[in-house]
Parts: structure tokens; C-alpha cells; sequence
């Protein structure tokens, strides 16, 4: 067994190195194939941070004063259950302290200094609204009706605060998934190619090998393993660029003012730490398809 | 040992390049199959380790049925036989030890085996002392000892050979074919395509000849004419 594997191991580097080009050409264009597939994944939870708050088709927050008494509590609540005609009764929901202190620390994940001001008993609970109506003059008049009411300490609309950035974050997805679908599919191909090129190489020794009763497998497996490493190689190097990345980005962030809500595009590192598995995953799966394909398809007696 | 019936083999949809050909080869025979080139020779042969199948008939090796044989088997029945090739098939890149060593590597022997049989074999092909040269430092003869070497090392029960003196000068075939009788005298069954008469006329084995694919004669102890 070990035999076979140091044997498998020796042809793998043999190979790589008799097709430097190509290899590294098929390495390069899987790593930034995957560069992009991890900064869609970035991106994407970067816009879900901003948005956290608004999931769900939630039109309007009303937030409520930590120090509210249950009685003026209760007067809002049934309030906003008294106009069923314009607002979704059935979807409206209250946030407590804690769930609000949950949420807020995604919504300010690149803020630390906001953050560290807020605590469970000092946040604001809030109520979701999900209207019903899609006139916003409608909607608008009700934001200012309940920001009269005892108890309340502001109330946002999802008009003023997302649309621009909704539409935008459905956009730059649309884009870079396609795009890094494009180039996962390219770096397939490269690899599938390199590794046609490999076995088109060693054609003599495959012949002598399959005449002397070597089995398919042993045959094929050094080439499997070839493009299975050049697909984590290109993962590995995509890591490290995501990586250098996200911390650009963060400390860029770093610099806008407070309470702008860029400071919730940043993506905390263990989310990145999640991605960089992910591209890993996807990288040796690429590489080892693509080969794999190959080598079922040109080793044939 | 090998056994043919009926066995016929198209490629394309042209004249067959075997037509119904039958015979019974008994263990540890030597035999000729002679013919023009393009008689259907090679493709006999490659009938009998499975590189090609027939679109009739059965070849049986060693008491099974080859073509009946599942393709995940076909690696252990090509472990029973050896193969020699007019060309030789060397592998330019290994030495004389690396080359013979590799039909045992790729076949998941272990290092210690590999290092006791290899120089047995060599030695037998008259090759000791050459162990490290690369097949351009030797003669076509030399070239074709390593590719028997490599052929026999595993013992295998069969030996098919291509035209194994095709490339080379009446001498230097007269010392393969003592290789060959050699092997032969072992107990290895032996199919040789050739045509090459001398050889023929000079061993006075079993020759089975084929004109355009069909078996025109079989006979015992025979020569080319």
C-alpha cells in the first residue's frame, strides 16, 4: 500500500514538473476563478449585514426606549394591530432586548466603537412592520403618527434607509456569481486540459503499462491526484488573497464615519475562516472532476 | 492453454481481418503464426490478450473465456502473459533495470521481489552488467533481450511475440530466438508472429499460416515455404 502510494506520488510530481506551463497556468486561473467565488460569498454577507435588519420585506422599524413602562409597551403594540388595512398584522414582530443586542451586533460588526456603547439593557427593542400597502406616502404618514406616541424612540423606514443598496446588492451578486461561475468552469477546463495533455505524454509508458496487467485505477490515479492538487494549490492561493482582502476592506471601513452603516459591510473573521473551507472544498472537487473526467476519458484500451 | 473457435474480426465493416479461425495451442507449445503482412497476424495476437475483441467466436485463455471477461479482470489476465513487440516498447526515459522493474512496480510488487527477480531475469536475457544503460546505449538485439526480460519477469504462462526479429540482422535474430526456445523450454507457451523463414525453417515448430485473415495451414514441426 504504501508502495502504491509513494509510487502515485513520485509520477503526480513527475508529471507536474514535465508540464510546468500548463500547470501553472491551470493553477492561476483556479485560484482566481476561486478568489472571486470567495469575495460573491463576502460581498453577499457583507449586504445581508446591512440588510439584517430589514429580512423579511419589513418595511418600517419602530424602536422602542429601553426605559419603556409595559403599559405604553402594550399601548404601541396594539396600536400598530388597530390597521390591519395597511399594515400585516400576521407578520409584525417584536424584538426584545436581547434579540435586538443580537442583531445589532451584526449590524455593527466593523463599528466596534458603537458597539461597545450598547449593551442588553441599554438598546432600543423594536417592533418589524411588514406593510401592506406599497404607497409610500401611506407608510410615511404612519412612521410619523407613531413617533408621537409615549414610549417611542424613533422610527425608520426601509424606503429611506435600503432600497438603493437592496438593488445594488442584487446586482453586484447577479454579477459575480456569474462571473465566478464563468471562470470555475474555465479553470475545469484547464485542468481537464492539462491533464489530457499528461496522459497524451506518457502514452508509451500507459501502453506498456495496461500490456503488463497494471489495473485502470493504478493507472489513472496519479493523474487524479495531479489535477486534485492543482485545484487546491489554486485554492490555497485564492485563500490567501481573500484573505489579504477582507483586511484591506476592514481597515478601510475602519476610516468612515461612525453611523454611516458602511461600518456593517465588514465580515467578521470567522465567517472568512468558513469561506476559505469552503474554497478549499471547492477547489479539490474542480480539480479532481476535471481529471477525473479526463483520465476515464483518454485511458480507454 | 489458448484455444480459438470460430473467431472472426471485423474492423470496420470491410473484409474481416480474421475470418473463423480455430485452433487449440496445449501448454507449453511454441507456435508460428505466419502470413503477408496484413494476413491478420498481429490481430490474433491481439485477440488473445484482449486488446481487441471479436464480433464472433470465443478465445479461451488458461480455461476461461476472455471475452466474457469483465474489463476490471482484464489487468490479471494480461498478468499471465508477456508481450514482445517488433519495436520493442522500451521506455526511453528508464534504464535497463527500471524498465524490466517497471512491469513488476505497476503491477503492486514489493521492492524486495522487484530486487531479486530483476537481476534473475537479466541474467538469463544475457544482459548482466548493462543493468544501468539506457536503451539508446544498446543494440537493437540488446533492446529486444530487455524487452523479453520485461516480458518474462513476472513468469508469465504465455508469451506472445510481434515479429520480434523483425528489426534486426539474421545473426542477431538467430541469438533472440535462442532466448525464445529458451523460455520456451521452461514451460512458457509461446506464439510467435512472423515472417521472417529462416527463423521458421531453422526452429521447426507448429506453424499456423493465414492468408487474408483465414487459416490456411496448421501444421506440426513445419517450415515457412
Amino acid at each position: 500500500m504504501m508502495q502504491r502510494l509513494s509510487y502515485a506520488l513520485r509520477e503526480t510530481i513527475a508529471s507536474f514538473r514535465r508540464n510546468v506551463t500548463l500547470s501553472v497556468a491551470a493553477v492561476i486561473t483556479s485560484a482566481v476563478s476561486l478568489l472571486l467565488v470567495g469575495t460573491t460569498f463576502l460581498i453577499q454577507r457583507a449586504f445581508d449585514n446591512l440588510l439584517v435588519q430589514w429580512r423579511g420585506d419589513v418595511g418600517m422599524i419602530v424602536f422602542v426606549r429601553p426605559d419603556v413602562t409595559p403599559e405604553a409597551l402594550a399601548f404601541i403594540k396594539q396600536n400598530l394591530e388597530s390597521q390591519p388595512n395597511v399594515i400585516d398584522v400576521k407578520k409584525l414582530e417584536y424584538l426584545d432586548k436581547a434579540q435586538s443586542y443580537a442583531e445589532a451586533q451584526r449590524v455593527f460588526a466593523g463599528d466596534p466603537t458603537t458597539l461597545s456603547l450598547l449593551s442588553v439593557d441599554t438598546i432600543p427593542s423594536q417592533f418589524k412592520v411588514v406593510p401592506t400597502t406599497t404607497d409610500p406616502e401611506l407608510v410615511r404618514s404612519l412612521a410619523n403618527q407613531y413617533r408621537t406616541l409615549p414610549g417611542v424612540a424613533g422610527v425608520s423606514l426601509a424606503e429611506d434607509e435600503f432600497d438603493v443598496i437592496s438593488t445594488l446588492s442584487g446586482f453586484v451578486r447577479t454579477v459575480t456569481i456569474g462571473m465566478s461561475l464563468v471562470l470555475l468552469a474555465v479553470a475545469v477546463i484547464l485542468i481537464w486540459n492539462t491533464i489530457r495533455t499528461a496522459i497524451f505524454a506518457r502514452r508509451r509508458e500507459i501502453e506498456v503499462m495496461k500490456l503488463v496487467g497494471a489495473t485502470d485505477w493504478f493507472i489513472r490515479v496519479p493523474f487524479i491526484l495531479e489535477g486534485l492538487i492543482q485545484g487546491l494549490a489554486g485554492a490555497i492561493v485564492s485563500c490567501g488573497g481573500l484573505w489579504a482582502l477582507n483586511r484591506a476592506w476592514t481597515s478601510g471601513v475602519a476610516g468612515f464615519k461612525a453611523g454611516t452603516g458602511v461600518s456593517s459591510l465588514v465580515v467578521p473573521g470567522s465567517y472568512v475562516n468558513g469561506i476559505m473551507i469552503a474554497l478549499l472544498v471547492i477547489g479539490a472537487v474542480a480539480g479532481g472532476v476535471g481529471s477525473g473526467v479526463a483520465s476515464s476519458k483518454f485511458l480507454d484500451v | 492453454m489458448i484455444r480459438l473457435e470460430n473467431v472472426s474480426k471485423m474492423y470496420g465493416t470491410e473484409i474481416p481481418a480474421v475470418r473463423d479461425a480455430s485452433f487449440d495451442v496445449p501448454k507449453g507449445e511454441f507456435v508460428f503464426l505466419v502470413g503477408q503482412s496484413g494476413s491478420g497476424k498481429s490481430t490474433l495476437l491481439r485477440l488473445i490478450n484482449r486488446q481487441e475483441r471479436p464480433e464472433r467466436g470465443n478465445v479461451w485463455v488458461a480455461g476461461r473465456n476472455i471475452n466474457e471477461m469483465a474489463n476490471s479482470q482484464i489487468p490479471y489476465l494480461r498478468r499471465s502473459m508477456g508481450n514482445v513487440f517488433q519495436d520493442y516498447k522500451l521506455l526511453t526515459n528508464k534504464t535497463v533495470f527500471e524498465n524490466v522493474a517497471f512491469a513488476l512496480e505497476v503491477i503492486g510488487k514489493p521492492k524486495h521481489v522487484i530486487g531479486q527477480q530483476v537481476p534473475q531475469v537479466l541474467d538469463l536475457v544475457g544482459l548482466s552488467g548493462k543493468e544501468d544503460r539506457f536503451p539508446h546505449q544498446l543494440s537493437g538485439g540488446e533492446q529486444q533481450r530487455v524487452s523479453i526480460a520485461r516480458a518474462f519477469v513476472n513468469r508469465p504462462l504465455i508469451l506472445l511475440a510481434d515479429e520480434p526479429t523483425g528489426n534486426l540482422d539474421p545473426a542477431t535474430g538467430e541469438g533472440i530466438m535462442g532466448l525464445l526456445d529458451a523460455i520456451n523450454r521452461t514451460g512458457t507457451t509461446i506464439v510467435m508472429a512472423t515472417h521472417d523463414h529462416r527463423v521458421v525453417n531453422a526452429m521447426r515448430r507448429r506453424v499456423i499460416q493465414l492468408d487474408r485473415g483465414v487459416i490456411v495451414r496448421d501444421q506440426e514441426r513445419g517450415v515457412y515455404e
